[in-house]
């Protein structure tokens, strides 16, 4: 055994980056699974449920990816692959380490460890990126890429990574000028049928559909789903708050069944100037009918949300429920505990294009 | 339970396991052990899932006068000590706590009842809870008459309610159908959730995934490959500070006769239609009817009892049970429990089912082992100095939730030796999340009335059924056989497997 990989044995399962050359990836990681499964100290278990390759644009990125990785993996133990791509560097260079991320598992001392593979392309080399991902890829389990930048800036890199994966990650809250971008997202989406998409950014309004379904729990307010007429959404200021609280319009007019040009003089938007302490950027939405209002709102001063029901003969005390936290790890985690195929992302987002063309026009 | 999505369209989609409607959880006896120790870090934990509804309450119904206040401080303490999510996050706390009163009231009293339903009529109007109703027996099993009749007689036993209670259910057939009729007079059989804490382990519920979820077993699954099968459920522990019940109970009534007769349904039961809790218990059912009888006079070939002795664990000495704190001397009360049962159906004919459980044996452990027959010994007879290692699966249920094969494989170097190797599943570490506590999902599913990991009364009374002919074989039996504390049992046991040419494995 080389002198130099038993070295690293330490280092790389205490989290520390291993360079290495890219044709000797697999191997020199199927070295240091070997030692530290006949090492007496390092008492460590390697576990993957899937590949996660996770695609990024800036080196902030890529460090966001590893710490999200480094969280996520005590749960939902992965081989990572963070890809670093830089097309406008000056040199063509394609560097790679490895390093793993290992937990304590639950019950005896051992460690449960995952590793990840960076791969940090530049200049022309980022065209040889999708090539030195795919025999990187365990097989038999399925694939997610998780892009922290807009995939759409990439298509060559999306469409060769798509081919192998089951599951794409984006947020269009990173998205710059995401609204103008939801009619291509949808065309990428439908091009790419093979694979289920999901939008972290749908993810965070999660807690805000919750809400609002609650509300109409009750046999009396079920009732008057029928009957609701118009909504209107209060927004703040953080990163595609206002895109969230578009996507949330087109969700009720989805299920409501309203059409477009309908929907457009049903729902109001309304931005206002605060932060965003949900995680979400929805402030405050009132759905009306002629004769209930069912209100979901941030309270102020706390991590918290309350829905308030004013109707005849319908429970109208405020309900509370503390926020979802709506970090990168937890959208992750709840999207991989679910492992769903969410078929009415597509449909709201259809919707909503809609709904932002009929607006315009 | 009806589809909500079917008339709440802004269900759709939402990733939680299934839809819970605001509901009010009554716990009679919530001032006691159980309530703190288990039922409120579970319903925390729930909350901190995000799975529990908005419009949650819980009324604590218990003789003791207290404040709500006071109440949920205890809680709040309760949490603390308990969740698995720590430190608390008070929004959530906050936002449960909303939710949670108490009420001082006597089990006997129809006007403290009375109370309890104008109470549950203002949260039905606060909180959104439209009448469902979850009424959770935290209180020792010699108060359950009296608090059902009660409400009873308060009209609390609406179909939109549902009643949690906890085991003992029953002591004998006699006592079980007396408690069955008892329940069953104030709420209809769909409305009864009787738990057994052993079936909302996580492994317990992959048994079914393993067995219907994966082509390779199912095939295998029967008298044809299957030699036999060993479930052991081994305690280090003695009977502790619960001599005095304990004696009242014994092995086979506190562990066999629930628990272990539980994971033999699930290990033996043909595959279900449908994952309807119906349609699964019926399954169950059909299994224990098939378990053939056993004969009174016969009861000493299909069962051994044994009674641990003062010992050494873990270098320690220990005491035996004849001299644990209210244990009477005289104590012909079983701690150790070997049986063999045989299900007379297509699929089990002629594989004896192995049971084996007790307190005081050198591990904790639980599983079920499935041992397959011998491969025909044509082929490397010749190079083998021992005959081949059959193949066994193993469910282990603790410690170390998993599974294993074991199979056979050629050691490396130019001879054919053969080895026997294991391949192993450990949940800890393929999947990193920690299980919830089996609490966390019978309280939810009990919740969203789901009734599938509970005990229907007709399976309760079948499995008294078949330990009855042992409770009384065992009256007039001799003593039960001694052991001493740190061993795996009476000598006895040993030879009662043996003598069918098999042995007992080491968990």
């Amino acid at each position: 055994m080389a002198p130099t990989v038993t070295n690293s044995l330490e280092s790389f399962a205490a989290g520390a980056e291993t360079a290495v050359d890219v044709a000797q990836i697999e191997r020199q990681l199927a070295e240091l699974w070997q030692l530290a499964a006949e090492s007496d100290t390092a008492a460590v278990t390697r576990a993957c449920l899937f590949n996660l390759v996770a695609i990024c644009d800036t080196e902030a990125a890529r460090d966001r990816a590893t710490e999200t990785i480094r969280i996520v993996t005590s749960r939902h133990p992965c081989r990572a692959i963070v890809l670093l791509a830089q097309p406008a560097a000056t040199t063509d260079e394609l560097a790679a380490s490895i390093t793993a991320h290992c937990h304590l598992a639950g019950g005896g001392g051992k460690q449960v460890c995952c590793e990840q593979i960076s791969i940090h392309a530049t200049g022309r080399s980022v065209a040889q990126l999708a090539g030195a991902v795919l025999p990187l890829l365990e097989s038999d389990l399925p694939t997610i890429n998780w892009w922290l930048g807009d995939f759409l800036e990439t298509p060559l890199l999306f469409r060769r990574l798509c081919g192998v994966a089951d599951r794409v990650f984006f947020d269009t809250s990173t998205w710059p000028a995401a609204p103008a971008r939801l009619v291509q997202l949808a065309a990428a989406m439908n091009e790419q049928r093979q694979c289920v998409f999901c939008d972290l950014s749908w993810t965070r309004l999660e807690f805000w559909r919750r809400m609002t379904a609650e509300m109409f729990d009750p046999p009396e307010c079920a009732a008057e789903v029928s009957r609701l007429q118009s909504a209107e959404i209060i927004y703040g200021d953080g990163p595609g708050a206002q895109l969230r609280a578009r996507l949330y319009g087109g969700w009720l007019a989805t299920q409501l069944g309203w059409s477009a040009p309908d929907a457009v003089a049903r729902l109001t938007f309304e931005q206002r100037e605060e932060p965003d302490t949900s995680g979400c950027g929805i402030t405050m939405v009132t759905i009306r009918s002629a004769a209930a209002q069912f209100i979901v709102r941030k309270n102020y001063g706390e991590q918290v949300a309350s829905t308030v029901v004013h109707m005849p003969d319908a429970c109208g005390l405020p309900r509370k429920r503390a926020f979802w936290p709506t970090d990168d790890a937890a959208l992750l985690s709840q999207e991989l505990d679910a492992m769903r195929r969410d078929s009415l992302y597509a449909r709201v987002l259809a919707l909503t294009v809609e709904l932002t063309a009929a607006a315009r026009s | 339970m009806e589809n909500i999505t079917a008339t709440n369209p802004f269900r759709e989609g939402l990733t939680t396991r299934r839809v819970a409607e605001p509901c009010a959880l009554v716990i009679f006896g919530a001032t006691g052990d159980l309530t703190g120790r288990k039922l409120l870090p579970a319903i925390y934990n729930l909350a901190h899932e995000g799975l529990l509804p908005a419009g949650f309450a819980i009324i604590g119904f218990a003789r003791r006068a207290k404040s709500t206040e006071q109440f949920r401080a205890e809680l709040r303490e309760a949490v603390v000590a308990g969740s698995r999510f720590q430190p608390i996050n008070e929004a959530v706390w906050n936002a449960l706590a909303q939710g949670i009163y108490y009420l001082p009231g006597d089990y006997k009293n129809p006007a403290d009842f009375a109370t309890l339903d104008q109470l549950l009529q203002v949260v039905d109007r606060e909180r959104g809870t439209a009448g469902n109703r979850l009424f959770y027996m935290a209180t020792p099993p010699g108060q359950f008459a009296e608090i059902i009749s009660s409400l009873g007689a308060a009209g609390l036993n609406r179909p939109t309610s549902r009643l949690v209670i906890e085991k003992p259910f029953g002591r004998s057939l006699e006592t079980a159908r007396e408690l069955n009729r008892s329940l069953t007079q104030v709420f209809a059989e769909s409305q009864i959730y009787r738990i057994d804490h052993y079936l909302g382990k996580e492994t317990v519920q992959n048994i079914l995934v393993l067995r219907f979820a994966n082509e390779i077993f199912e095939h295998l699954w029967n008298q044809k490959y299957v030699d036999h099968v060993q479930m052991t459920v081994a305690e280090t522990l003695g009977v502790e500070a619960r001599g005095g019940y304990y004696d009242q109970s014994g092995a086979l009534r506190d562990m066999v006769q629930n628990h272990m007769m539980q994971l033999l349904a699930l290990v033996a039961m043909e595959p279900p239609t449908s994952l309807e809790a119906e349609v699964i218990r019926d399954e169950k059912v059909k299994v224990l009817r098939a378990i053939r009888p056993i004969p009174l006079e016969q009861v000493s070939q299909f069962a051994v009892r044994g009674q641990y002795m003062r010992g050494s664990q873990a270098g320690k000495l220990v005491p035996g049970y004849l001299e644990e704190k209210d244990v009477p001397a005289s104590s012909r009360t079983e701690t150790f429990v070997a049986m063999k049962l045989f299900i007379d159906n297509w699929r089990w004919a002629g594989v004896p089912f192995y049971l084996r459980h007790g307190k005081r044996l050198p591990k904790r452990a639980a599983e079920i082992a499935i041992q397959f027959k011998s491969p025909p010994a044509v082929l490397f007879a010749a190079e083998c100095a021992a005959p081949l290692e059959t193949n066994v699966l193993v469910i282990r249920l603790q410690p170390d939730e998993g599974i294993s094969i074991r199979m056979n494989a050629k050691v490396p170097g130019n001879a054919v030796n053969i080895q026997p190797v294991k391949m192993e599943f450990r949940y800890g570490g393929s999947f990193g999340a920690r299980s919830p506590d089996a609490y966390e999902r019978l309280l939810y599913d009990a919740i969203t009335a789901d009734s599938t990991l509970f005990i229907r009364g007709d399976e309760a009374e079948r499995s008294w059924q078949i330990m009855d002919s042992l409770l009384t074989g065992w009256q007039t039996a001799p003593k039960p056989f001694d052991y001493e504390a740190g061993t795996w049992g009476p000598a006895e046991a040993e030879a009662f497997i043996t003598q069918d040419g098999r042995q007992w494995r080491r968990p």
